[in-house]
């Protein structure tokens, strides 16, 4: 066998009970029985309704905005403008503890004068119930001009483009350079260039952003709310000039996130509306304001032009990344930095130039979206593996082949990765798990495709991570965990809850947590970039085993031998060698008790520090670590319309060590629908900046009718940095897939849709453009495939 | 503007009265009395968070008035599981971790329920067509698939509540 | 939320019927419901027609099948009849909303909403099927191919309601066949929706239907191209041709969902598809029953 065969890097006397395990989560019976309470689930007594007026237009002045009418009317408690407000601002960037200088990314909370994207905020109302807040809406006059906007990259770009925020339209750049490009493409034999473009797309959390909050008697700003991001109460508190402590974010079981909520939403509308009514207020969005209210995956441009060798030895690559940031800067910069990183994809090479730009433009602005810019690169890099595989004629498996990284190389940014890189062993067991190929007869065609990837997980290293946590044992035994970490649907807390029965020898069902939190749980920082498990799992760990160690500890007295003798498991505290010689962790706990052993701990897990990476050459540490993997897709398509329906779907991930496996494949499936939805139908279509269709009817993801077989192969390192040896699999799961499903079109059709979505529209237009070779034309009855 | 009026319903079983205007959704109205597990996600019939049963058919609650279900038995999620011993549909979400963030789960089950009582032979085709008008953005449906099939078999096999 | 409206609740079809001259009917709710909370829809009156008693009903004998003005889609689809009686309205209701909105949605509805992406319309004008207008001093039939007048503007009258439907039953020598093109396979909008009804005698195709969806102001037939097909003797370059003129006499628009062109090139693809496969399905020798 080769380099790449898996192997365990078990401790030897390590014995998982819990850990690995397809556990019911813990969350599941609230959920499937619906009793689990969201945060659209709350009310309190005198609550009010709150309601955004939003700005029709994308680029416009604000002349004028007359709210008496809507303050006149019986019940409404207040409207609120940019008169009311102090002239501050809010930040959009990266929350969190990190005390690190943050990049520049305020924007006004409410429309002042300019309006720079559709459904920016004008006015916000209080009421007593939601009609009056609504017929307060409408009674808000205002009159607004419209200005000359950008709308698209190339345009923002121009001489004379409006300037969306001064001082102008790029908003962050990076730079990435490792050997010399001159010299790597004067060793190639060939060189390949294409350009590949994404579109905007939605979240779509079922969930719409909503919250309540109440002023409490210390004059805390209390906020319940559906978020990723409990710790936003600080630039909360920024933005209301009130101290930090004077803001309390409670979390609660959030209906998905996927980046959408990891920005600021209701919470800074609901904080600015308590403090002026001092009565509850709750805010719930409508789908409609889901849609103009959070901000959107960045469209890219990609070019990649690429050096390689008769072989297929690449030897040298130059990327050039673009992308929409919108009308505010909020994650742009981190998300183009993800991609200008992760561009190289999971290749050795040696000679590397990238440049990145994030741009301004007057559209819906862009931020987090599982994948943040990885992902955009993973449908370049991944598309132009293909196209170079093709251009040489080589096998496309094993051009990949040829040039994966393999367990120890370095990050085009030379970073070493110190964990397993089994991007091989991935691709060949999903491939073989494709099984026999599907029959199709004329004129349907079937495909197949593979993506590989190298995605993060853990925060960018110089934001200095860190997550803290609380495990307890009660004097009956039973566990309590504590942890500011938010619950997105991934089953985050369950997690961490086995992560503690795991240590502490108990069951699942004896563990109880309390998360999101900003004033009781221990701080663990948000539930993004694929940390919650990495970070806050390393956090309860270190707290459930300090504390094992001390019951432990405590039982040898007890038991009259030595510490190292003794393991918990199963509510017990035994002698390996003499289970019979036993005492129950009930009995443990309440001796400890009464003895005044401390039956608690409070730990803080730190991620890796470093200093940023060099401005000119990108080189340095950027992530913790990466996840590896692929996926691969069997699809049909019909080349006279163009439908392309996905067959099967195979994702094959090191995951490093499946906390869960059956969290895991839930994942891994619904990565590989969320990512077919980005390859062949999802689409926000902005018109002079305006969102046509704020709708789940026009804006298309997949349904159960779209399903297509799914398999799920979880591979375990055990090298990762996570609790157990543990990778992260929650954007991962995403990555590979659109341009895994964008491979496989282009195998079925023999050329390629460059630009995502792969309507059937696109994909009947490159046939037709392609049909220089005959056979297709007069399968096509010899008449052109479309008009133009 | 129309006139409140209290239109009395059986919701799970239970006679209630319902405050509505002829202007406000069943939606509206069960959230306001409680029954806070049919979700809002749309409000326009495109997601199904809002599903319940009426007489035991599945409908989006967002697009029924609340008046025209006077003297009709209303069934949510809750009223599924009635009984100390949950309902085959939700042990098998529970056990086939087909529960993610849970904001679809309630009205996917009310869906399926609905299917599940027309065959307990569903076939993939089956079980697709009854929740092409649920969304789901966490799981891939895959695992709702295999937990349909989990609790048609159950219930094939007289494992249910009745 | 939805703007406010008064709403009757008659229990019977003349009730139902005194309320109409000014009052907007209120069926399903699937479409209604969702262009009053967008404003696009601005009655002021509702009147509900679910109290009505027999108005969900399916008839289906051996010449003829009739329903009522409150079937559902979920009821042409739990109708085995109906499979063989009208296979396209049939496949339409599979590919029809999702299923809450199919147990809600009726038929009559979905003719009235006048769309041109409208599921059940290329169906029942392929079917060549009726539509009864009834108002309180009476019925009128209308056939569905000359119902509608324009965009969302048809031929009901303000004091009308659909109150049935009815088609002869395709006989054995006949294939009727609709599919949707969409973007996605689930609950979508239709780019294109096609139905082809084919009667085979012999060699020869004695009746041919083509109606189209969602490339014209309103759901329409393509009857220059139904034309070619009738009376001739089937053969590949006929059908080519009359999926040719179907595609010409396509006036479809550009939209969020597919261009002009697209949905022309569908159409002509699709026609050719549809006719082929109806007219392979049939047999050669004519089944005289």
């Amino acid at each position: 066998m080769t380099d790449q065969t898996p192997h365990r890097q078990t401790e030897a006397n390590v014995v998982l009970r819990q850990i690995g395990k397809p556990l019911e989560r813990s969350d599941a019976e609230g959920k499937a029985t619906g009793r689990t309470r969201y945060a659209g689930d709350y009310t309190m007594p005198s609550m009010l309704h709150g309601r955004v007026l939003r700005s029709e237009l994308a680029s416009a002045r604000l002349k004028h905005l007359d709210a008496s009418a809507a303050r006149n009317l019986p019940g409404v408690l207040c409207v609120l403008t940019a008169d009311e407000l102090p002239d501050r601002l809010a930040a959009t960037d990266i929350p969190g503890q990190t005390g690190q200088k943050r990049a520049s990314t305020d924007r006004q909370i409410l429309v002042r004068e300019f309006i720079r994207h559709h459904g920016e905020p004008l006015a916000l109302i209080a009421a007593e119930t939601p009609a009056i807040a609504e017929k307060a809406h409408d009674l808000i006059e205002y009159e607004i001009e419209p200005l000359p906007g950008v709308y698209d990259i190339d345009s923002a770009l121009g001489p004379d483009a409006p300037i969306v925020t001064e001082p102008d339209n790029i908003v962050g750049q990076h730079k990435i350079r490792k050997g010399n490009v001159d010299k790597g493409f004067a060793e190639a034999d060939h060189i390949i260039e294409n350009t590949f473009k994404t579109q905007f797309i939605e979240h779509a959390f079922l969930e719409p952003e909503v919250g309540l909050a109440w002023v409490d008697e210390n004059g805390v700003i209390n906020i319940r709310m559906s978020t990723q991001v409990i710790e936003h109460f600080r630039f909360i508190a920024d933005a209301l000039g009130v101290p930090h402590n004077k803001v309390r974010i409670l979390g609660a079981m959030v209906g998905g996130g996927f980046g959408g909520k990891e920005d600021i939403t209701v919470e800074l509308y609901l904080a600015l509306l308590a403090q002026a009514t001092r009565r509850p207020v709750r805010l719930a969005y409508t789908r409609e304001d889901s849609f103009l209210g959070h901000g959107k995956r960045h469209p890219f441009v990609i070019s990649h032009k690429t050096g390689v060798t008769k072989q297929g030895k690449i030897t040298a690559l130059e990327v050039n990344i673009r992308a929409d940031s919108g009308a505010y800067v909020f994650l742009s910069p981190y998300v183009l930095l993800y991609s200008a990183v992760a561009a190289p994809g999971p290749y050795r090479i040696d000679n590397v130039k990238i440049d990145s730009a994030a741009i301004a433009t007057n559209n819906m602005y862009t931020s987090a979206f599982r994948g943040f810019g990885a992902a955009q690169a993973c449908v370049a890099y991944e598309a132009q593996m293909d196209e170079i595989a093709k251009a040489i004629g080589i096998d496309r498996f094993e051009l990949r082949r040829r040039n994966f990284m393999r367990t120890g190389d370095k990050t085009a940014t030379g970073q070493t990765v110190e964990s397993a890189i089994w991007s091989d062993e991935c691709m060949t067991r999903a491939l073989e798990a494709l099984g026999e190929e599907t029959k199709a007869e004329e004129p349907v065609k079937i495909g197949r495709g593979v993506a590989t990837y190298q995605q993060s997980y853990g925060r960018i290293t110089w934001l200095h991570d860190t997550a803290e946590a609380w495990v307890g044992i009660e004097i009956d035994g039973t566990v309590i965990v504590r942890s500011g970490v938010t619950d997105i649907g991934g089953g985050q807390v369950s997690a961490l809850s086995q992560i503690a029965a795991e240590s502490l020898g108990v069951g699942l069902e004896d563990v109880i947590i309390y998360h999101s939190d900003s004033a009781v749980t221990p701080l663990a920082g948000t539930t993004t970039a694929t940390r919650a498990l990495y970070m806050t799992g390393n956090a309860v760990h270190k707290a459930s085993s300090i504390l094992r160690g001390r019951m432990i500890d405590f039982a040898a007295n007890e038991l009259d031998v030595q510490p190292d003798e003794v393991d918990l498991a199963n509510g017990q505290a035994f002698v390996v060698d003499d289970p019979s010689n036993f005492i129950s962790l009930t009995d443990l706990a309440a001796r400890g008790a009464s003895e005044g052993l401390q039956r608690s701990e409070l730990a803080m897990f730190r991620a890796p520090f470093t200093d940023p990476i060099d401005k000119e050459t990108g080189q340095g540490p950027v992530f913790p670590d990466f996840t590896y993997g692929c996926h691969a897709v069997e699809v049909s398509v019909d080349t006279e319309t163009g439908e392309v329906t996905v067959l099967k779907s195979v994702g094959a991930h090191d995951i490093g060590q499946a906390i869960n496996p059956q969290a895991v494949e839930g994942q891994i499936e619904g990565g590989a629908l969320m990512g077919q939805g980005y390859a062949l139908s999802e689409e926000l279509i902005y018109q002079e900046g305006k969102l046509v269709s704020p709708s789940f009817s026009e804006y298309l993801i997949p349904t159960s009718m779209d399903m297509p077989e799914i398999k799920t192969i979880i591979l375990e390192s055990r090298s990762g940095l996570g609790p157990f040896g543990a990778k992260g699999i929650g954007e991962p799961s995403f990555t590979p897939v659109a341009p895994a499903i964008a491979n496989a079109v282009a195998d079925a059709i023999g050329t390629r849709v460059f630009e995502l979505p792969i309507t059937p529209e696109k994909v009947v237009k490159v046939l037709s453009q392609s049909q220089t070779n005959g056979d297709l034309e007069q399968k096509l009855n010899k008449t052109p495939l479309l008009e133009d | 503007m129309s006139l409140e009026k209290a239109i009395p319903v059986k919701i799970n079983g239970v006679p209630h009265e319902l405050l509505a205007r002829a202007n406000e959704t069943l939606l509206d109205c069960l959230r306001q009395h409680g029954q806070f597990e049919v979700k809002n996600g749309c409000e326009k019939g495109d997601c199904g968070a809002c599903a319940v049963q009426i007489e035991g058919e599945a409908v989006d609650s967002c697009l029924t008035l609340t008046w025209t279900v006077e003297g009709r038995s209303i069934t949510t999620l809750e009223g599924l599981n009635d009984t100390n011993k949950p309902h085959p549909l939700i042990a098998a979400f529970m056990e086939q971790g087909a529960v993610q963030c849970g904001y679809c789960t309630p009205g996917i089950i009310v869906a399926a329920e609905e299917m599940l009582r027309e065959t307990l032979n569903p076939t993939d085709d089956d079980i697709a067509l009854a929740l092409s008008g649920n969304l789901c953005r966490c799981t891939g449906y895959t695992k709702i698939f295999a937990a349909i099939r989990q609790a048609a078999t159950v219930l094939r096999e007289g494992g249910g509540n009745d | 939320m939805l703007s406010e409206f008064d709403l009757e609740m008659p229990s019977d079809l003349q009730a139902s019927l005194s309320s109409l001259p000014y009052a907007t009917p209120l069926g399903g709710g699937t479409n209604l419901l969702v262009d009053l909370r967008a404003r696009r829809e601005k009655s002021k009156r509702l009147v509900w027609l679910g109290n009505i008693q027999a108005f969900r009903e399916i008839k289906i004998n051996a010449q003829q099948v009739s329903i009522g003005g409150g079937t559902t889609l979920s009821d042409i689809l739990h109708s085995p009849a109906m499979a063989e009686a009208a296979p396209s309205l049939f496949n339409a209701a599979r590919v029809f909303g999702g299923q809450m909105v199919r147990n809600r949605a009726t038929v009559a509805g979905n003719i009235c909403s006048g769309s041109p992406a409208a599921d059940t319309v290329p169906p029942l004008l392929s079917l060549d099927a009726t539509i009864c207008l009834t108002n309180a001093e009476g019925c009128r039939s209308v056939p569905l191919d000359q119902f509608y007048t324009g965009f969302k503007t048809n031929l009901r009258r303000q004091d009308e309601l659909i109150t049935g439907l009815s088609w002869l039953v395709p006989n054995s020598n006949t294939a009727n066949l609709f599919y949707k093109l969409a973007r996605r396979k689930g609950d979508a909008i239709s780019v294109v929706g096609v139905a082809v009804t084919v009667t085979r005698e012999g060699d020869r195709c004695t009746h041919a239907r083509i109606a189209l969806g969602s490339v014209g102001p309103t759901v329409f037939r393509a009857k220059d191209a139904e034309a070619i097909l009738a009376g001739g003797l089937l053969s590949e370059k006929l059908i080519n041709d009359a999926a040719q003129k179907a595609m010409e006499q396509s006036k479809p628009i550009d939209d969020l969902r597919a261009s002009a062109n697209y949905r022309r090139h569908s159409v002509r693809v699709l026609t050719r598809r549809l006719i082929t496969q109806a007219w392979h399905s049939l047999p050669e020798k004519t089944a005289h029953t």
